[in-house]
């Protein structure tokens, strides 16, 4: 791994926790040069590494096919990509895949390397199982959100060594008609706490007090699918094996049974908490800590006694 | 107008995973397989297109001939022929080359298929496709509609949905609500029996060696906490667990 790119993640200009966990990963390899692909306006002028990093940003675009990304492709040519899941990194990554004819592997949970040759854990069935694959050849990789970090340190900052712009340029005629940002709420895949809710609230009017636990906490808020089919909460809080899927370090079920399609999309989390008036629910099987009890009765006082402190 | 809808076969959404001891991967005994549940947006939204707009509907399997009856279903659909690029792909990219080499032959106007296959999540198909054919591409596309030759689309985006307008030819991965899911009619079913399912080989190219699978389980607490003292979930959650 002579030449790393890495694409980052950026939270207001600056390099999110997960891309700064990337930088240190990468850095155990010793490459000779990084370069850091930052999407949109940043003002980064020092990252924690082994080396001191080239920043490319590319400016605001739909970098949404080959003649977009080909210029992209020229500047990390020959390079080993990597990018933390998200939809924009997915979509940008597998059309670098298709422009410098490299493999790409996505869903990567650990990555070794040692001799030219990658040894990959890939997760798959939603987290079900892992995969384990062994490759030479493939040079981007996507890694997941909970990708295993937990033995990398963060290094001294040093200053960015250089920092150039490509500029959105496109033969299609791709326009974007409208943007519409959720606003007002923690998005729920970056979100560290979760509170989620399902058929058990009986009525979309309980909501407020999920809203009111969420709130205390500083958590995202959630639902089961039944949910949103029955458009008691938008789509895009929908989590499971067809919506989001979730890795917070909490995740807390309330009135939610536990089918398997939706454990699918929560399997990841590393503490589950689950409040259900059924002791038979299937989710206190998949639970650190069970609470069987009415959820109207249940959340309120867990709310207040996060609020007394 | 020819609309190409790539369809994986995956186990149901209920089936519990194991691993064949003999060759390390997951194991298909015992798994009921279904159209990927994706996919079925994408070619429920073809076949819609198909009814609104005009269009000629061609679905494409990368897999075995043991998917013929999901594929026939397809076909029950509206789904007007079928293509099955016959072999075992191991990898994203071999099931992208696989579809590139058959469009590259057989030109198509629109390429739908899941945002990803609900076996080995991958999520990367489409891109590869589009990336390769220098078609453009997006997703995960939540609605799809046809204006002449122009694409209304809406994209959700990390963050929120966009809106986007654009040109044929494209790949799009789908996802819900896009479409609802269909069920076969009798009369589908019945023209279905006589609709063409082409079988093409396989070139697989070069790719990663699959050295073996396993089942990961996540070692949970099930600590119980009566109803009575629920309160102790925040210190519990606080002195046993950091995260709060």
């Amino acid at each position: 791994m002579k030449n790393v790119a890495i694409i980052a993640q950026t939270k207001e200009g600056q390099l999110n926790e997960a891309t700064n966990q990337l930088l240190s990963f990468v850095s155990k390899f010793n490459p000779e040069k990084i370069i850091l692909v930052v999407l949109g306006e940043n003002h980064l002028s020092s990252v924690g590494c082994s080396v001191p990093v080239d920043v490319i940003s590319l400016s605001d675009g739909l970098w949404a096919d080959t003649s977009a990304v080909s210029s992209l492709a020229n500047a990390v040519k020959g390079y080993t990509v990597f990018g933390i899941k998200s939809i924009q990194i997915d979509n940008i990554l597998s059309l670098l895949a298709s422009c410098l004819k490299a493999e790409v592997v996505s869903g990567v949970q650990h990555l070794g390397y040692s001799a030219g040759v990658f040894s990959i854990g890939k997760s798959i069935f939603s987290g079900k199982a892992m995969l384990e694959i062994s490759s030479s050849t493939a040079s981007i990789f996507s890694l997941n959100r909970n990708f295993d970090f937990s033995d990398v340190s963060e290094l001294p900052a040093k200053a960015v060594n250089s920092t150039s712009v490509l500029t959105y340029s496109s033969e299609s005629k791709s326009a974007i008609t409208a943007l519409k940002p959720i606003t007002g709420t923690i998005p729920l895949p970056d979100a560290a706490l979760v509170v989620s809710a399902g058929r058990g609230l009986k009525d979309p009017s309980n909501w407020t007090i999920v809203e009111d636990l969420a709130n205390a906490l500083g958590a995202a808020t959630a639902c089961s699918k039944p949910v949103s089919d029955l458009n008691w909460r938008p789509h895009h809080e929908h989590v499971g094996q067809t919506g989001v899927k979730v890795s917070p370090n909490l995740y807390i079920a309330c009135g939610i049974s536990g089918a398997i399609q939706h454990l699918a999309g929560v399997n990841g989390s590393r503490i589950i908490v689950v409040i259900n008036n059924d002791p038979e629910a299937p989710f206190f099987k998949h639970a650190d800590y069970g609470i069987v009890g009415d959820v109207n009765d249940i959340l309120p006082r867990l709310t207040k006694k996060l609020q007394s402190h | 107008m020819k609309i190409l809808v790539c369809i994986s076969c995956v186990p149901d959404t209920t089936s519990k995973i194991a691993i064949d001891p003999s060759t390390s991967q997951i194991s298909s005994q015992g798994l009921t397989y279904i159209v990927g549940p994706y996919d079925d947006y994408a070619l429920s939204r073809a076949i819609e297109l198909k009814e609104s707009n005009g269009a000629e509907v061609i679905v494409l399997h990368v897999g075995g001939s043991e998917s013929e009856a999901l594929i026939r279903k397809c076909l029950a659909l509206g789904a007007d022929s079928a293509v099955r690029i016959d072999g075992n792909p191991i990898s994203s990219t071999q099931i992208a080359d696989a579809i590139v080499d058959y469009v590259k032959q057989n030109p198509v106007d629109l390429i739908l298929m899941g945002k990803e296959s609900i076996d080995y999540n991958s999520g990367i198909v489409h891109g590869l496709v589009a990336g390769a054919l220098g078609y453009v591409h997006f997703n995960p596309v939540m609605h799809l509609d046809l204006a002449g030759n122009d694409l209304q689309l809406e994209v959700e985006i990390d963050g929120g949905k966009m809106e986007v307008s654009c040109a044929l030819p494209a790949v799009l991965g789908c996802q819900e609500p896009i479409a609802e899911w269909k069920i076969p009619s009798m009369r589908g079913i019945m023209t279905a029996r006589t609709k063409e399912i082409s079988v093409l080989p396989l070139n697989p190219t070069d790719s990663v060696k699959l050295v073996k699978a396993s089942i990961a389980e996540t070692a949970r607490r099930n600590k119980m906490i009566d109803a009575a003292d629920a309160e102790t979930l925040i210190d519990l959650l606080k002195t046993e667990t950091n995260v709060l």
